[in-house]
């Protein structure tokens, strides 16, 4: 930077300091679009402590020695151990072909590339200054990086770490509703080669436009030729597609302020020939819970219920499906979900990983990564937010509190081998 | 106001010309930056220049959370990116230690008491207290309310409203919808008294 340039950047700042008292005025002139009716909540009639609120995310790495990969229980063979560290808000994951691990974040704003370099991990900020960079997938070669308001593309990312250049804005193809809340995105590849992609909806509880938001979609890679999956979806921000059925299933979660004990959080399939069916939100919730504040009739007439349910107030977010060969058979086709853990629900319950065996008649829900959650002094140390299935069968867990992703491999018990 | 628009601009200038020789950020000691955020935000942290906020007396972690968003340029002010360009993390937490410290002061604007008994009378149903604390002194990542200037917070709350400000939580943008112009001054006036 130049004296002057120095110079100026000052002087635009003493400037502006007069120049926002008439920025306020101006934002009044302009009439929002897509804008939901008023959030319906009633938090009164919830009898929950009214002082719960949101737990903050760290901007700041949580040191090595403090991260509290000694505090998490796997099952008899498994372990966990620091893959990485040091980028704050550490959320999705998706791996390049050349093996770069692209990770997205939400309120601080960045894209990181981690990559391995003699056993060791270089953590890289790609991007920053976005509006919750959440939504990252790769496919050949490229990464789409999808924040609440914009879409991009760059091309032959991995032989291009430092020296992006300019991406591929995609922003006007997808045509994605521009309002923030429960926006943050979440994308992924199926197996029919499109590209699919959530809008939530904009409330806690709120009648919702139907036309926009509270769905599953799929495009082409490029943005055309959009498909409606399902709808009545408030908050989903995690998808996989069952290995062998080919089905799509999905976390949901479920509204806060309406209790301790639910409505319970969901875990939903698009079964093949039901594509555009409807979810439920915002009048049925988890298995045919009614919603307390918006009333119908019969209410839960139509609605696609659940496979799971998966807790109150657990918020699972990552969902992956495991196909690797490291784990022992009985985990083949499982699906393991994230969950980030509760903030509306006053003993708190979630933060960890928990598997859903889908395949048979029931689906059932049982514990696989815990330790996160003081239950007695209601306390938590991390939150896991998504899973990656490594190429040589590890799975890896991102801790957003602490900015860290742990690996988990297994070994059979009794087995010398490192 | 003209006065004050000139102290700012006169101390960025001297700022400017002290330090033209090596990269501002990385280099200015604390006091010397600390003076600097002081000629807009007011030197004992309480702003006496229109639609600036206040610091003092700010929960750190907001501050450490907001100075970091500006740094990375998420969230969009003008001049702020700049200012905070090239901070370490530890430049971060020690400038919201500073400001977090101070007392905060009642804003000089007028205060209407009808419209801050009606604000009042909105806050509790929108559970403004839930997350800023019955005081609205704020917590956590959740700004201090109380003893802010009205007129930025009135242009917060608008930003909000109308998904115009980055970086934020969401929650705020879901708590704002379809809140008039008259009441989000009323609630401005009503934080503002606390």
């Amino acid at each position: 930077m130049s004296m002057t340039s120095r110079i100026s950047a000052l002087l635009a700042v003493a400037v502006t300091a007069t120049a926002l008292a008439f920025a306020s005025g101006e934002l009044h002139a302009q009439q929002r679009k897509g804008f939901s009716p008023i959030d319906r909540t009633d938090q009164k009639k919830s009898k929950q402590d009214l002082n719960l609120k949101g737990h903050p995310t760290p901007p700041l790495a949580t040191p090595l020695e403090k991260i509290p990969v000694d505090k998490l229980r796997l099952p008899a063979g498994f372990k966990a151990e620091i893959w990485s560290h040091g980028h704050p808000g550490a959320r999705t994951m998706v791996i390049g072909s050349k093996g770069t691990i692209f990770m997205g974040s939400r309120l601080i704003g960045r894209v990181y590339a981690i990559t391995d370099r003699d056993g060791k991990r270089e953590v890289k900020v790609l991007l920053q200054g976005l509006t919750q960079p959440n939504g990252l997938v790769f496919r050949d070669g490229s990464l789409y990086v999808f924040a609440i308001n914009q879409v991009f593309r760059f091309d032959n990312i991995e032989d291009r770490l430092d020296n992006l250049g300019a991406p591929v804005e995609l922003t006007k193809a997808f045509n994605l509703p521009d309002t923030l809340h429960h926006n943050w995105k979440y994308v992924a590849f199926g197996p029919d080669g499109k590209m699919y992609v959530q809008v939530g909806a904009n409330c806690n509880i709120c009648e919702i436009n139907p036309g926009t938001h509270g769905q599953i979609r799929r495009y082409n890679a490029d943005g055309t030729g959009m498909e409606i999956l399902a709808r009545g979806v408030r908050n989903t921000v995690g998808f996989d597609w069952h290995p062998q059925t080919g089905e799509l299933w999905f976390t949901d979660n479920g509204r806060d302020w309406a209790g301790n004990e639910g409505p319970e959080d969901e875990l939903n399939v698009i079964r093949k020939g039901q594509e555009g069916a409807f979810y439920g939100f915002p009048y049925c919730h988890a298995n045919g819970i009614p919603d307390p504040d918006i009333r119908i009739p019969n209410a839960c007439a139509g609605v696609t219920l659940p496979a799971a349910t998966t807790g109150p107030h657990s918020a699972g977010l990552g969902i992956k499906f495991y196909t690797g060969t490291m784990f022992p058979k009985e985990y083949q086709n499982v699906a393991f979900i994230a969950r980030h853990g509760s903030w509306n629900r006053e003993q708190k319950f979630g933060y960890d990983v928990v598997i859903a065996r889908t395949d048979g008649g029931k689906v059932t829900i049982e514990p696989f990564m815990t330790g996160l959650l003081d239950e007695k002094a209601n306390q938590f140390f991390g939150r896991p937010s998504y899973l990656l299935q490594m190429p040589d069968g590890s799975l890896l867990v991102s801790d957003e509190t602490n900015g860290a992703i742990y690996r988990i491999s297994y070994a059979a018990p009794g087995a010398t081998k490192k | 106001m003209t006065r004050l628009w000139w102290r700012p601009l006169a101390l960025g200038l001297a700022a400017a010309a002290f330090f033209a020789g090596a990269p501002l950020a990385q280099t200015m000691p604390l006091a010397e930056r600390i003076k600097l955020c002081g000629a807009c935000h007011g030197e004992d942290g309480n702003s006496r220049t229109p639609n600036i906020p206040s610091l003092a007396g700010q929960p750190e972690f907001f501050l450490v959370n907001q100075l970091f968003l500006f740094r990375e340029g998420v969230r969009k002010v003008p001049g702020m990116s700049e200012l905070t360009a090239g901070l370490k993390d530890d430049d971060l937490v020690a400038l919201a230690k500073h400001f977090a410290a101070l007392e905060a002061k009642p804003s000089k604007e007028a205060i209407d008491p009808a419209s801050a008994k009606r604000g009042a009378a909105l806050a509790e149903p929108m559970r403004c207290a839930s997350c800023h604390l019955p005081s609205l002194t704020g917590q956590e990542q959740m700004p201090r309310l109380a003893k802010q200037r009205i007129d930025y917070l009135i242009h917060s709350m608008t930003q909000f409203r109308d998904d115009a400000r980055s970086g934020a939580d969401t929650q705020m943008s879901n708590v704002l919808i379809g809140v008039s112009d008259d009441d989000i001054a009323a609630l401005a006036h009503y934080a503002s008294s606390r």
